[in-house]
C-alpha cells in the first residue's frame, strides 16, 4: 500500500509539472502573438515606453523571449516554479496577491462542490441502487427515464429556469411565511450572500449536482447489476444471509469501486459547471474570478488560478486512486 | 480432528436443535418430483423434470450427468437460488419433513447455510474479492448468530485448520486472490461448514482444479463428511471421481434421473446404456480389469470411447427415451415410449426398456 501511494504521489507531481508547463507555453505564445498584456494595466490610456517597461518588469514580462515568436521562454518558467515553491503566485493587475484572491474565492467554490458531491451520492446511490434492485420493473424504467430527462436539461437551462421562473416567487413565499432573515428565505435567494455562504449556495449546488447525477445514476445501476449477477452474491445468499445484508455487503460494497472512480472524473466536469453556476448565481468563487481574469487579460491571475485548480484536481485524483486501492484489495497488492 | 464447529453453544451460537440426532441413515433432505422451468425467447424450457432423490445422514449421494442435464439447476432450486428466469413448477424439497419450497422466501433462506449449505464450482468467482477470507468464513456467524468479532476470528482460524489450510492464523487476513486454486476451494468448503450444516451440496467442487489437487480436495470432503455424519450431495460429470467417495449414485440425463443405484452395483453392472457409456469413457490405468469390466477391453488400447452425439438441449428433448438417438441398443419402441424410472433389482432403478437385458449379462 505504501509503495502504491508513493507511486501515485510521484505521478501526480509529474502531472502537475506537465500542466504548468503546457499552461506556460500557451500563455507565452498568447503574449508573443497578441502583444504585451501589460498594456491591459493601463486600460484606455496609452502608456509611455518607460511606464510600460516598469509594468512589464513588475509582472515578469520584461524577458526578451516574449518578443520572439516561438521561443518557449524556459527562463521565466523556471523562475515561476521557484516562486510557486515559496508560495508566491504573483499579483493581479491591481496589485492584489493571487493567493489572497483565491483564499476568499476558493471556500465558496469548495462549498459548492461539497453540495454537488453530496447530491451526486444521494441521487446516484439512491436511485441507481433502486433501479438495479428492481431491474425491469416500473421503478427501474421510471428512474432511467428520469436520468435521460436530466440529461436533456443542461446546467445553464436548469439555472435559468430556476432563477427567472422559480427563485422570485419561492423567495417571496419564504419571506412572507418564515420571515426575511429565516433560513428558508436564504435558501431561495436568487443571488449569493457572502454572510450566509452555505445557505445561498445550497440550491445552485443541488441543481449543479442534479445536472451531473444522470450519468452517475446509470453508472451505479450498471455496476450494481454486474454485482448482482456475480457468483459471490449467490454464495452470500447460500449462506442464508438476509437480502439486506447481501445487498449492502456484497452488491453495494463491490460496486463502490467503479463509482468512486467516477466521482473523480465527474469532479473535473463539475469544475466547468462551476464557472457557469457561479457566473449565473453571482457566487464569488474560483470560476467567476477566472472568468473575469480571462476577460481582463490578467495573465498572472489566469495562470495562478488554473495552476491552483490543477493542484486541486490532481489531489482529488490522488484521493480517488487511494480510495480505489482501499476498496479493492486486488489493486492494493498488484 | 476434533469437531470444534459442532460445539456451537459454547460460542453463543444456538446449536441446531437437530444436530444431535444426526445418526447414520436419518433422512435429512428429500427431493421429490422436482421440476424446474426456464423462460426463454423460444418459450418455456424444462431443465429439471420429475427429479427425486434422498440424502441421508452419513451418506454421500452423487448426482452425475453431462453439463446441461439439470444437476446444478436442481441444487440451485433446493437452495432457493434459481436465477430470475427460472422457477420451480412442481415438486417438494423436504428438509427433515418441512417443505422448503412451500415456505416463504425468508424462511427458506434461513435454512440455507445453517441446515443445507452449498459449495460452488469456481471458488475464485464464488468468493467475494473485496472481503478477507476470514470475513467470509464467519460472515454468517456474525450476521446471523451475533458472534463477536474476536470470537469470529478464532472460529475462522478453526475453520481453516479444519480444511487443512496451513498458517491459518495469518491467512484469515488475506484475500481470495492471494490463495492458490486448491486452497481457495478449501476456503469455500470451510465457509460452507461455518454453521455446521446437516447437508452439504458440492457442485463440481474439483472441476476447476488440477488433477492432484482434485484428489486432495475430494479426500478432504469425504473425511469431513464422515467425521460429521453429514449428508453430502456431490454433483459431478466425472464418474471416476464418484467411485471412491459416493455411496449412492443418481445418473441424470436431460433433466431426469435415468438410473439410481448403490455405487458398487452401478460400477459392477450399469442398468442404463447411458451409465454404461459414461463408465466406458472413464480413463483407467493398468491392463485388463477382472470380470465385470471386460466388456471394455476392446477399447482399452488406443482411443478412449466417448458417448456419441451431444446431450440434447433442454428445449429439444427427443421423443420417447431422450437418450435413444445416442444409444447403441435403441430399438423402435425407444423412439416412441418413454421408459419410466422403475425398480429393476433390489435398490436399483433404471429408466430403460431393456434394463433387464443389460443386467442379464448382455454385452451390447
Amino acid at each position: 500500500m505504501g509503495r502504491y501511494i508513493i507511486r501515485r504521489v510521484l505521478l501526480g507531481a509529474a502531472t502537475l509539472l506537465l500542466v504548468t508547463f503546457v499552461l506556460h507555453l500557451l500563455t507565452t505564445f498568447a503574449i508573443q502573438l497578441n502583444g504585451s498584456p501589460a498594456l491591459a494595466f493601463f486600460g484606455d490610456r496609452i502608456p509611455t515606453d518607460a511606464q510600460l517597461a516598469a509594468v512589464e518588469e513588475r509582472y515578469g514580462l520584461d524577458d526578451p523571449c516574449y518578443d520572439q515568436t516561438g521561443n518557449p521562454c524556459l527562463g521565466p518558467y523556471v523562475e515561476r516554479l521557484g516562486a510557486y515553491a515559496q508560495g508566491d503566485f504573483g499579483t493581479n493587475l491591481r496589485g492584489r496577491e493571487v493567493t489572497d484572491i483565491v483564499a476568499t474565492a476558493a471556500p465558496n467554490t469548495l462549498k459548492l462542490f461539497a453540495i454537488v458531491t453530496v447530491t451526486w451520492f444521494v441521487l446516484g446511490m439512491g436511485l441507481g441502487s433502486a433501479a438495479a434492485r428492481w431491474r425491469g420493473r416500473s421503478a427501474d424504467h421510471g428512474i432511467r427515464m428520469t436520468s435521460v430527462l436530466i440529461d436533456a436539461f443542461p446546467i445553464f437551462v436548469l439555472l435559468l429556469v430556476y432563477r427567472y421562473v422559480f427563485a422570485v416567487p419561492l423567495s417571496d413565499w419564504a419571506r412572507s411565511t418564515f420571515g426575511d432573515d429565516s433560513m428558508v428565505a436564504l435558501w431561495f435567494r436568487p443571488s449569493f450572500d457572502a454572510d450566509h455562504p452555505w445557505a445561498t449556495v445550497l440550491v445552485p449546488g443541488i441543481l449543479l449536482g442534479l445536472a451531473g447525477s444522470a450519468a452517475f445514476i446509470r453508472l451505479v445501476r450498471a455496476s450494481q447489476l454486474e454485482s448482482y449477477a456475480g457468483e459471490h452474491v449467490r454464495t452470500a445468499r447460500s449462506r442464508g444471509l438476509a437480502e439486506r445484508h447481501v445487498v449492502l455487503h456484497h452488491v453495494v460494497r463491490n460496486s463502490s469501486v467503479p463509482v468512486v472512480t467516477a466521482v473523480g472524473l465527474t469532479f473535473t466536469e463539475a469544475l466547468a459547471g462551476a464557472v457557469i453556476t457561479e457566473g449565473m448565481m453571482n457566487i464569488y468563487g474560483m470560476g467567476g474570478v477566472l472568468w473575469e481574469a480571462v476577460r481582463g487579460n490578467d495573465v498572472a491571475l489566469v495562470v495562478g488560478i488554473v495552476t491552483i485548480l490543477a493542484i486541486v484536481t490532481v489531489v482529488v485524483m490522488l484521493v480517488v486512486d487511494i480510495a480505489y486501492a482501499a476498496l479493492d484489495p486486488r489493486i492494493r497488492y498488484a | 480432528m476434533e469437531i470444534e464447529i459442532q460445539a456451537g453453544t459454547e460460542a453463543g451460537v444456538p446449536a441446531p436443535e437437530t444436530a444431535q440426532e444426526r445418526t447414520v441413515g436419518t433422512t435429512l433432505l428429500e427431493v421429490s418430483d422436482l421440476a424446474v422451468e426456464f423462460r426463454t425467447d423460444d418459450g418455456t424450457v424444462r431443465a429439471v423434470d420429475g427429479l427425486s432423490y434422498r440424502v441421508e445422514a452419513g451418506r454421500t449421494l452423487a448426482l452425475v450427468g453431462e453439463s446441461g442435464c439439470g444437476k446444478s439447476v436442481s441444487s440451485l432450486a433446493v437452495m432457493g437460488l434459481l436465477p430470475a428466469t427460472a422457477h420451480v413448477v412442481a415438486g417438494q424439497v423436504r428438509y427433515r419433513g418441512d417443505d422448503l419450497l412451500a415456505m416463504p422466501r425468508t424462511r427458506h433462506r434461513a435454512h440455507c447455510g445453517r441446515h443445507v449449505a452449498m459449495v460452488f464450482q469456481d471458488a475464485l468467482a464464488a468468493l467475494n474479492p473485496v472481503h478477507t477470507v476470514g470475513y467470509q468464513l464467519t460472515e454468517s456467524l456474525r450476521a446471523r448468530a451475533g458472534m463477536s468479532r474476536r470470537e469470529s476470528r478464532r472460529r475462522a482460524v478453526e475453520l481453516l485448520d479444519l480444511v487443512k489450510v496451513p498458517n491459518a492464523a495469518q491467512r484469515i487476513d488475506e484475500y481470495p486472490h492471494q490463495f492458490s486454486g486448491g486452497m481457495r476451494q478449501r476456503v469455500m468448503i470451510a465457509s460452507a461448514l461455518a454453521m455446521d450444516p446437516d447437508v452439504l451440496i458440492a457442485d463440481e467442487p474439483t472441476t476447476a482444479l488440477d488433477v492432484t489437487v482434485q484428489a486432495q480436495v475430494m479426500r478432504l470432503l469425504a473425511e469431513i463428511q464422515a467425521e460429521r455424519q453429514m449428508g453430502l450431495v456431490l454433483i459431478t460429470h466425472d464418474l471416476g471421481v464418484v467411485a471412491g467417495v459416493a455411496d449412492d449414485v443418481t445418473v441424470m440425463y436431460a433433466g431426469r434421473a435415468v438410473e439410481r443405484s448403490a455405487v458398487r452395483d452401478l460400477y459392477a453392472a450399469p442398468a442404463h446404456p447411458y451409465t454404461r457409456s459414461l463408465l466406458r469413457s472413464v480413463p483407467r490405468l493398468g491392463t485388463r480389469d477382472d470380470g465385470h469390466d471386460d466388456a471394455h477391453d476392446g477399447a482399452r488400447r488406443g482411443r478412449l470411447p466417448v458417448v456419441p452425439g451431444r446431450p440434447p438441449s433442454p428445449g429439444h428433448v427427443p421423443s420417447g427415451c431422450p437418450f435413444h438417438p445416442r444409444c447403441d441398443m435403441a430399438r423402435d419402441v425407444c423412439a416412441t415410449d418413454r421408459p419410466p424410472l422403475a425398480e429393476v433389482a433390489a435398490g436399483r432403478s433404471s429408466a430403460c426398456h431393456f434394463a433387464d437385458e443389460l443386467l442379464g449379462g448382455d454385452r451390447g
